[in-house]
Order: structure tokens, then C-alpha cells, then sequence
């Protein structure tokens, strides 16, 4: 039995690309989520309200994308 | 007659198995959100029940690696499904005894794989889907979810480190919902799939099925969700605190990490239907979200145990298969045996329940 023959290579590689890939956007989201969220409260009892809508957007954004990441991970369970 | 009440027999056992498994892992979806407070104790067992059952209906692509690419399924009985089955509870609960998260997946394949070896040989064996399928993506996936989420914490690390802690924790507390949930669906899908590969072997051994082509019944889909959506409520406390706390003491920055990483190898992993098992996957996650923060953070001497538990599963599990399925075979090749040992360990589960079991401890969260 050779190794190189039996495993699904193609396969596996998938499974390394595909998660690192997901849970690196998601950590990166989710932390730019907290970031802009933290940071906007600050800025607005600061009294900066340019700031505050610029990190709050940028709170937002990380939420869409992490809400976003996870009804695709879904889809694509549902989609096999 | 005889192979009907075995039938049965068998697809309560299996039914059993799935209850132990969601029993004895509950800890992996769970234990990280209750070590950093994310969520109660009953609220994140309660809501990993939920999302366990909705799992098992997204995907079959495990099932029927379980169920055609194992074994031989044309070749296979009932009694050999029987007793890898009862090689993996006993498995299951005896790592439960000592508190480790060991693999119910690997118990179960190891169970199954050694009954097949007592019955007929190593010729019903399909050894390159054991290693292609199986072993390999074992070894990997520990490997990549600690290396994920060592990744992932200094990246998180690096954008929130300047920041104040309390919103910080908050955030995450609050990502751990998101992540824990799909972890739970992550678990529910790969894990409850096994058992449904495990009933449509049994199936096909007793010809209600094709064996060229085996396809799951949705009442299968329906009896083992539930299952181990139940196993999942019970809640196996021991592993929740080894995995929660005992490894490292996690903040909730890590325990989102290790869930999100852990959820993200599980999904990609039962899309081309390898059978992970989700244990090594979130164990591999908890150790990378500690290791990478501080080496020393990780009691390696815990993991050691892991890791031993690792190793032993598959062969333990097969050995245990293959005893109880020459322990039934004393008794002819009809029910009787498979009856006997049936009763056998709902005799032993009532003795292990009346002396260790106790239903919800208070599970502490770290200081």
C-alpha cells in the first residue's frame, strides 16, 4: 500500500486551504468587529463623532462579514 | 425473525452509541464557552443540543464513507456491526471515566474494523479508505487546528492588544455565541453521520438496502440527530472541566479562536467527507489558542494523556470489537448472543449509573 495512492490528496489539501482560509477571515472579522465597536463608543463620549462613525462602520463591516462567513458555511454544507 | 430482532438490537445499540457520543462530547462545543462565561453551564449545553440536531440533517457525505468505505460492506453481518458498536461504548465510557476527550469517532471505526477482523480477516478490510480516509486526516487535523488557531490568536492579539480588556471580553463572549453555534453544527453534522453510516450498514447486512449503492433513510437521519442531540443535553461534565480548564486557562479570546477554528476544519473536513474526529480537531484548536499565547500556558502533562488516549483509541476500540463479537459467537449465530451481551452492558451502565453518575455538578469557570 503506498501512502501517495490511497489518500485523496486533492481532498486534504482542500480541507487545509479551505479551513485556514475561513478561520483566519473569521478571527480577522470578529476582531475588527470588537475593534470598531470599542473604539466607537470611545470616540463618541470623546465627543470625535467623525471617528466614532468611522470605527463604527468598521464594526459593522466585520460583523457582515462574520454573519456573512457562517450562512456560507452553511450553504455550502447544504448545497453538498 | 432472529435476524430481525437482531436487527433491532443492533439499531439500538447504535442509537445508544450516538447518545454516548453526544454524551462524551459535548465537552468539545461546549467547554470553552463555559470556562471563559460566554454561557451558563445549562444554556450552552441546551443550545449545543439544539444546534447538534439541526447539524445531522445538513450533509450525508460521512455517512456513506462510514458505510461503503470502511469495511466491506457487501460481506458485513449484524453482528459484526454489534459488536464494533459495543467495542465503542465500552470505549467511550471509559474515557468518560477518566475525565479525557478521546475520539467516539475512531472508537466507533476501530470497533467496527475489529469485529470485521475476528469474522472474516483482514480481507474485508478496506485498509487504503482506513488510511486514506481515516488515519491520515486524523493525523493532520489536530495538527492544522493548533496550528489555525495559534495563528488566529496572534492576529486577534495583534489588532485588540492595545485595546481595554473589558470590551475586548465582552466581544468575544459575545463572538463565542456565534462561534460555539457553529461548532455545534459543525459536531452535529460530522458526528451523528457516523451512527446514520453505522445503521445503513446494518441495513444493508440485513438486505433492506442495496449494498452497491447505500443510501440513508430519513427516518435514520431523524432517530439519530435526536440522539445525539439527547447525548448532548446530558452533558459529560468530567470532560467539559479536563477540556475546559484543565488544559489551559482560557481567555475568551481564545476560546473564540479555538471554537471558530475548530468549526472551520470540522465544515471543511465533512464536506469531502472525511470522518474527523471533532475530540482531536478542538483538543488540537485549545492547545494552539494556548500554545501560541505562551508555550508554558498549556499543561503539557494533560495533553500528554490526550494524546495517549489518542493513540490507544482505534487499537483499544478494535480489540474490545473484536472480544465481544467472539463472546456472541459462543452463543451460535442467531440473537441469543448479541441479546446476552446486550444485556450484559445495559447491566453494567445501570451499575456504572447508580455509583459515578451525576446528572449536572457544578461546573466552575476559572477565575
Amino acid at each position: 500500500m503506498i501512502l501517495g495512492s490511497v489518500v485523496d490528496w486533492h481532498d486534504l489539501l482542500e480541507v487545509i486551504w479551505v479551513s485556514a482560509a475561513a478561520a483566519t477571515v473569521l478571527v480577522i472579522a470578529t476582531s475588527l468587529a470588537i475593534l470598531g465597536g470599542a473604539r466607537a463608543n470611545s470616540a463618541r463620549r470623546e465627543g470625535h463623532h467623525g471617528t466614532a462613525v468611522v470605527f463604527g462602520t468598521l464594526g459593522i463591516a466585520g460583523a457582515v462579514v462574520c454573519a456573512g462567513g457562517i450562512v456560507l458555511a452553511v450553504s455550502v454544507m447544504l448545497a453538498k | 425473525m432472529d435476524s430481525d430482532l437482531l436487527l433491532v438490537l443492533v439499531v439500538g445499540t447504535a442509537l445508544a452509541f450516538d447518545f454516548t457520543n453526544g454524551f462524551h462530547d459535548t465537552a468539545n462545543v461546549v467547554a470553552t464557552s463555559i470556562s471563559t462565561r460566554a454561557l451558563a453551564p445549562r444554556a450552552a449545553v441546551g443550545l449545543a443540543s439544539v444546534l447538534n440536531f439541526v447539524g445531522a440533517f445538513l450533509s450525508l457525505s460521512v455517512a456513506a464513507t462510514i458505510a461503503s468505505g470502511i469495511v466491506d460492506a457487501g460481506g458485513i453481518t449484524l453482528t459484526v456491526i454489534f459488536a464494533g458498536l459495543v467495542g465503542a461504548i465500552i470505549w467511550n465510557l471509559v474515557t468518560w471515566y477518566a475525565g479525557l476527550p478521546s475520539s467516539s469517532s475512531h472508537a466507533l471505526i476501530g470497533g467496527v474494523v475489529g469485529a470485521t477482523l475476528a469474522a472474516h480477516g483482514p480481507g474485508d478490510v478496506d485498509w487504503d479508505g482506513l488510511v486514506g480516509k481515516v488515519l491520515v486526516p486524523a493525523l493532520v487535523a489536530p495538527v492544522l487546528a493548533f496550528v489555525v488557531a495559534g495563528v488566529g490568536i496572534l492576529i486577534a492579539y495583534r489588532i485588540l492588544g492595545r485595546q481595554r480588556p473589558g470590551p475586548v471580553t465582552r466581544g468575544f463572549r459575545l463572538g463565542q455565541l456565534m462561534s460555539g453555534g457553529l461548532l455545534a453544527l459543525a459536531h452535529g453534522t460530522n458526528d451523528a453521520q457516523k451512527t446514520m453510516g453505522v445503521i445503513t450498514l446494518a441495513l444493508v447486512a440485513h438486505g433492506n438496502i442495496s449494498a452497491t449503492n447505500p443510501t440513508t433513510p430519513d427516518w435514520v437521519v431523524v432517530s439519530a440527530a435526536s440522539a445525539i442531540a439527547l447525548g448532548t443535553y446530558t452533558g459529560g461534565w468530567r470532560i467539559i472541566r479536563t477540556m475546559g480548564s484543565r488544559i489551559i486557562k482560557m481567555d475568551s479570546a481564545q476560546g473564540f479562536v479555538a471554537q471558530g477554528s475548530g468549526a472551520a476544519v470540522i465544515l471543511a473536513a465533512t464536506h469531502v467527507g472525511f470522518p474527523l474526529s471533532t475530540t482531536h480537531v478542538i483538543s488540537g484548536a485549545v492547545m494552539g489558542g494556548g500554545a501560541a499565547k505562551s508555550v508554558s500556558a498549556v499543561r503539557w502533562g494533560v495533553a500528554g494523556n490526550i494524546a495517549i488516549a489518542w493513540v490507544l483509541t482505534v487499537p483499544m476500540a478494535a480489540g474490545t470489537g473484536a472480544v465481544v463479537y467472539g463472546f456472541a459467537q459462543l452463543f451460535g449465530h442467531g440473537a441469543i448472543g448479541p441479546l446476552i451481551v446486550a444485556v450484559l452492558l445495559i447491566g453494567g451502565l445501570a451499575w456504572l449509573g447508580v455509583r459515578r453518575f451525576r446528572p449536572s455538578p457544578r461546573v466552575e469557570a476559572p477565575a
